[in-house]
């Protein structure tokens, strides 16, 4: 940000900055099939930001030594490009936030990927944040399982993310930047949504324990839309052929010709 | 295992003169150019060359001068052969390649002086750095074009920040970043099976057993490279340069068009 | 009743043991992205990997050639393995070869036999979850396709396919059209009416 100023004023007459009411998510659009490479591939526009994801494997764990001969390994690159932020030339090469930012996403899918039917393999996640407004990590993972669950390894649930911060004494949804810079706290989770469970939780700055248990809540309630968006993504080139052909009659294999 | 395709399968076309994808020697695959799509950046342009995709992003930042050139700004540039762009790219230091490939994109845009340095001049010890980089999206062959035109275009339609009372601002109302009108496009040709054909696919490249790379402005050549381990003829070379200014003519229009102007 | 769904997503309030789901708190959820029959309980993967069954026929590419067995890269989370000693012809690193799946051992390396060079021609890639669609009840589909357009196929359930001789390149479109649409109906006849416009 620029220098030391005074906080902004993130709150105005019930709106945050950019309009937004206070449980209300960025616009968020995802596409699959974006990188013709990989095993599986995704692409967010969330707010601003502007993130791909993709997946390569299940191959031989190399070196051998990171092999597992019980369960596929799982190994994860989040990055940001250089050009990324309004600000400075971001440095090249993953720094300390990058690194652990990778190795929670990791752990995400550690959780819901099925390792044991790919014993000594490798699966390969990568998350590179071409254009940042905040929220990239919660961002990086709804796109990461999208890009998943469309390479064909089995999961047993699509996990997404969101970040719910406290601006004042009120829990906003989905801190864009600048309210991430001055906000009270910062909350980022990722959930699986069939049961609800906390996949990666981290948070900094200041809660009570009740607003804890009301940030749960909210990014729950988030989540019902993050992952209709995830769903339909995944879901919309199936339907659009489906869709297309509906009125013909079933492929009769095998007959006469 | 990169290659749907055998060698000789692409012998026998080329040797019919014609390509997997139905191309010809000469031609090169569909492109598209399309700037601004990474708005942070001052400049940034997303390029599509068959399959191959990169982007480039230019951010203008505060530097100082380099000691023999004290009133002039700066310029870098540097790529990331990313790994989510194909199964062959490493997490890791930059490869010989990708810094192969930034310094050959960043000598055609240098030796055009696409960008007017000295205009980038803000006091004693204070200039602005141009810093591009190449982000390789997906990986499908000829990187050095598709690199070429990104950054050509990105440069060509930045914008400029201001220094005013010590700060940088980003935002608002800017210019445009200091340019000399001048532009620069690059055409690479493989030899594959003896025979030359410009903008390799990654099949073809990974039967390539010489590569040329000629970056030139409507006048000049402007800087060349040539790769692996094969050679050339002093004729072929010849052909590829009568070649590149040809194509170049149609790579400057289609950025012109990207950029507007 | 045909419903698309992904991981995660329910398929039955009870629990019911098919391939491709798991069963949690009695309850029945898809582990693909799928298509399932709620009548017929029917799960059909629309993605997926290759699971090697004995008998497969698989395309790969000779990796190493070791003192008495070929290591060769399937494209897949396995590697296959070849003994020297079941081998009529020898190969070097770089080979195309057809081969047969003979099992997979506990460390789920393929041991393939019977293998066969492949010279020239094209290679595709297709999902694997595609190749049933591709092959059609009976072989009747790839059956089809070759007659009409003079090529020579083979096809790996590993999710590659070797074209080579006649139209290769309606082939590869035909291949491509069945991968896209596997899940749609009428398939069979807007493939053989692209073939018929090809011809």
């Amino acid at each position: 940000m620029s220098s030391s100023q005074e906080k902004p004023q993130l709150i105005v007459d019930g709106k945050r900055l950019d309009g937004r009411a206070f449980e209300e998510l960025r616009p968020i659009s995802i596409k699959t099939n974006v990188i013709r490479n990989a095993a599986g591939s995704a692409y967010i526009e969330w707010g601003t930001n502007k993130i791909l994801a993709a997946v390569y494997g299940p191959t031989e764990a190399l070196p051998k030594h990171t092999a597992d001969p019980e369960r596929a390994v799982i190994k994860c690159r989040y990055m940001m490009a250089p050009f990324s932020s309004l600000e400075d030339h971001g440095r090249t090469g993953p720094n300390r936030r990058a690194i652990e930012i990778s190795k929670v996403t990791k752990e995400v899918f550690e959780n819901v990927v099925l390792l044991e039917n790919f014993p000594g393999t490798e699966i390969n996640i990568y998350v590179e944040v071409l254009q940042s407004d905040g929220g990239t990590r919660a961002a990086g993972v709804t796109a990461a399982a999208v890009a998943m669950a469309s390479s064909g390894i089995p999961m047993s649930d699509v996990p997404f993310g969101v970040s719910i911060g406290k601006i004042g004494d009120t829990l906003v949804v989905d801190l864009n930047k600048i309210e991430d810079n001055y906000s009270d706290a910062d909350m980022p989770m990722v959930i699986g949504p069939k049961q609800g469970n906390l996949l990666l939780l981290q948070m900094d700055g200041n809660l009570t324990k009740e607003e804890v248990t009301s940030a749960i809540s909210l990014a729950k309630k988030a989540g019902e839309v993050i992952s209709k968006l995830q769903s339909d993504a995944l879901k919309e080139p199936y339907l659009k052929t489906l869709e297309k052909y509906k009125n013909e009659a079933p492929s009769q294999q095998g007959n006469k010709e | 295992m990169k290659n749907t395709t055998s060698y000789e399968y692409i012998k026998e076309l080329l040797s019919k003169g014609s390509r997997e994808d139905g191309r010809k020697s000469n031609d090169f695959r569909k492109y598209t150019i399309e700037k601004g799509t990474m708005p942070n950046a001052e400049g940034s342009a997303t390029v599509n060359l068959g399959y191959t995709r990169v982007i480039a992003g230019v951010k203008v930042v505060l530097g100082s001068p380099m000691k023999d050139r004290p009133n002039e700004g700066n310029m870098a540039m540097s790529a990331e052969l990313l790994p989510l762009a194909s199964p062959d790219f490493e997490t890791g230091p930059p490869s010989p390649e990708a810094i192969e490939l930034a310094r050959v994109v960043d000598r055609g845009i240098r030796a055009a002086n696409i960008i007017d340095l000295p205009k980038l001049f803000i006091e004693e010890e204070k200039v602005w750095d141009v810093y591009t980089d190449l982000y390789v999206l997906n990986f499908d062959g000829n990187l050095f074009d598709a690199c070429t035109l990104a950054a050509t275009t990105a440069i060509l339609s930045a914008r400029m920040p201001k220094y005013e009372n010590e700060q940088v601002i980003r935002e608002g109302n800017l210019g445009k970043l200091p340019l000399t009108g001048n532009m620069v496009t690059s055409c690479t040709f493989g030899s594959v099976a003896g025979n030359m054909i410009l903008d390799m696919n990654a099949n073809e490249e990974s039967f390539a057993s010489a590569r040329l790379t000629i970056a030139n402005d409507e006048n000049v050549v402007r800087a060349m490279q040539k790769g692996l381990e094969g050679s050339f003829t002093e004729k072929e070379v010849a052909d590829m340069l009568e070649v590149t200014f040809e194509k170049s003519k149609e790579l400057r229009k289609s950025i012109n068009n990207s950029i507007g102007e | 009743m045909q419903r698309i769904v992904i991981p995660g997503e329910k398929l039955e309030d009870k629990s019911l043991r098919i391939e491709g789901t798991i069963i949690e708190n009695g309850k029945t959820y898809s582990t693909l992205m799928s298509s399932y029959d709620d009548e017929k309980k029917i799960l059909i993967p629309l993605e997926g990997l290759w699971y090697p069954i004995s008998g497969d026929t698989i395309i790969g590419r000779i990796q190493e050639d070791k003192f008495n067995v070929y290591i060769v890269d399937l494209q897949a989370p396995y590697r296959g393995l070849i003994f020297s000693k079941d081998s009529n012809e020898e190969f070097v690193a770089g080979d195309i070869i057809e081969a047969t799946v003979k099992e997979m051992d506990k460390t789920k390396t393929v041991i393939l036999g019977r293998p066969r060079r492949l010279t020239g021609g094209k290679l595709l890639y297709v999902k694997p979850s595609k190749i049933p669609r591709i092959l059609g009840r009976g072989n009747n589909m790839i059956k089809q396709l070759t007659a009409k357009t003079g090529t020579r196929v083979t096809v790996g359930m590993n999710g590659i396919i070797w074209i080579k001789d006649g139209k290769v390149d309606l082939t590869t479109e035909a291949i491509n059209m069945i991968q896209e649409e596997a899940h749609t109906n009428g398939l069979t006849n807007r493939v053989m009416s692209l073939l018929e416009m090809g011809v």
